[in-house]
């Protein structure tokens, strides 16, 4: 087997744990894509759904229910363009998933 | 004092070349006196001493490798490795132009302790020396996606490897002891380093409110990066002399140290408590 071969079937075994699924959903929601491993399978690149250009980071040994508590909750954040892409994507996002609160936490965080 | 080895002389050479008036960040610290609290063992215990090359009592040596494998900063832990390039991803991706640099040093300065680290690796168990040990803890997976995010990830994840660091100047595994005030001086430099960006980040009021909205997200793993307070393998790090005091007097030292940084910032403390997972 070659490297290759061997490096894709850890990387596919990684890729069904429970955790990473769990990332994927979260990040999902808000426009956020989780990219290949970045490097030796531990961390994985946040790439905008909308353009594709990296927006952070993330390793896989979050605990179970981490990842949706903390996408969830920087929502507002999002949602004012604090986190996100710099094309709006997450933004716009944010407004299709609940355009009253979106709205709200533009007004108190201005953007 | 004898003179260090002709290889470390370059590398003391190349790091003087690299001062500014900002880098290295622990100059500035350790300039105004010792930052950092005593952790003083306060519990009766044998004296120990092991240097590189002595027979080690089994568990001694077990305790000890979990120690480093928990500290990770190694040249052959390929997780190590994976984690820079984390950060080098963020620094090209979402930093400002001149804390490009900054980045820059640090990740030059953690390279230097992977080779330090490396030494110890090869002199205890050569084969944990090529040992890849991901980071177990959620501190070092948590998502990054803003400078800001970035800057808590220094202040807060380096500054527990000072503390850590600081503990080990009087650890009975000599060549530990020996690099424990340079490992601490530097892992106190980064957790300034992101304190530095911090400043900068909270001088803008959007700045603010993004740092005052993310501050419990690393807040609360911070506090967890101590373990639990009733951990049952502390008391025997304890007698054996690789710790000095225990999972709670380390993490309450820790958090008067933050608490006051984070105050003079004029952001809001979160709960202790909140988000905890380890207690």
């Amino acid at each position: 087997m070659t490297f290759a071969g061997a490096a894709a079937i850890v990387r596919a075994v990684t890729d069904a744990t429970p955790i990473l699924e769990e990332i994927r959903r979260a990040y999902a929601a808000v426009g956020i894509t989780l990219d290949s491993p970045a490097t030796y399978g531990t961390y994985y690149r946040l790439l905008c759904a909308g353009c594709g250009r990296m927006v952070g980071n993330v390793g896989d040994r979050l605990l179970p229910g981490m990842a949706q508590d903390l996408v969830a909750g920087q929502f507002d954040l999002y949602a004012a363009g604090l986190l996100g892409c710099g094309c709006g994507h997450q933004r716009e996002r944010a407004r299709a998933l609940d355009a009253t609160r979106a709205s709200a936490a533009r007004a108190r965080y201005g953007g | 004092m004898t003179n260090p080895p002709e290889e470390m002389r370059v590398i003391e050479d190349a790091e003087q070349r690299g001062r500014t008036d900002l880098w290295p960040f622990w100059r500035r610290a350790y300039a105004l006196g010792d930052p950092l609290p005593s952790l003083a063992c306060t519990v009766s215990r044998p004296e120990h001493r092991f240097d590189e090359g002595d027979r080690l009592p089994d568990e001694y040596r077990d305790l000890l490798l979990k120690m480093l494998r928990h500290e990770g900063e190694r040249a052959g832990n390929k997780s190590f490795l994976g984690l820079m390039a984390t950060c080098l991803d963020l620094g090209e991706a979402l930093f400002p132009a001149p804390a490009k640099v900054l980045k820059a040093e640090y990740l030059a300065e953690e390279l230097k302790h992977a080779i330090m680290f490396h030494r110890i690796a090869v002199g205890l168990q050569h084969d944990f020396a090529l040992r890849d040990v991901p980071y177990a803890h959620y501190a070092f997976h948590l998502p990054r996606e803003t400078w800001a995010d970035d800057a808590f990830f220094h202040f807060f994840v380096d500054l527990n490897g000072a503390f850590h660091s600081r503990d080990w100047r009087e650890s009975s595994y000599v060549p530990l002891r020996k690099m424990a005030a340079t490992v601490e001086r530097d892992e106190l430099g980064h957790s300034e380093m992101g304190y530095y960006f911090l400043q900068e980040i909270v001088s803008d009021a959007r700045g603010r409110a993004l740092a005052q909205a993310l501050l419990p997200k690393w807040y609360a793993a911070a506090l967890d990066m101590f373990g639990r307070s009733d951990s049952p393998n502390t008391p025997r790090f304890i007698q054996w002399g690789l710790k000095s005091v225990g999972n709670a007097e380390i993490r309450a030292a820790y958090k008067g140290y933050v608490d006051r940084k984070l105050a003079a910032l004029g952001l809001d403390l979160p709960d202790a408590r909140a988000g905890r997972r380890f207690l």
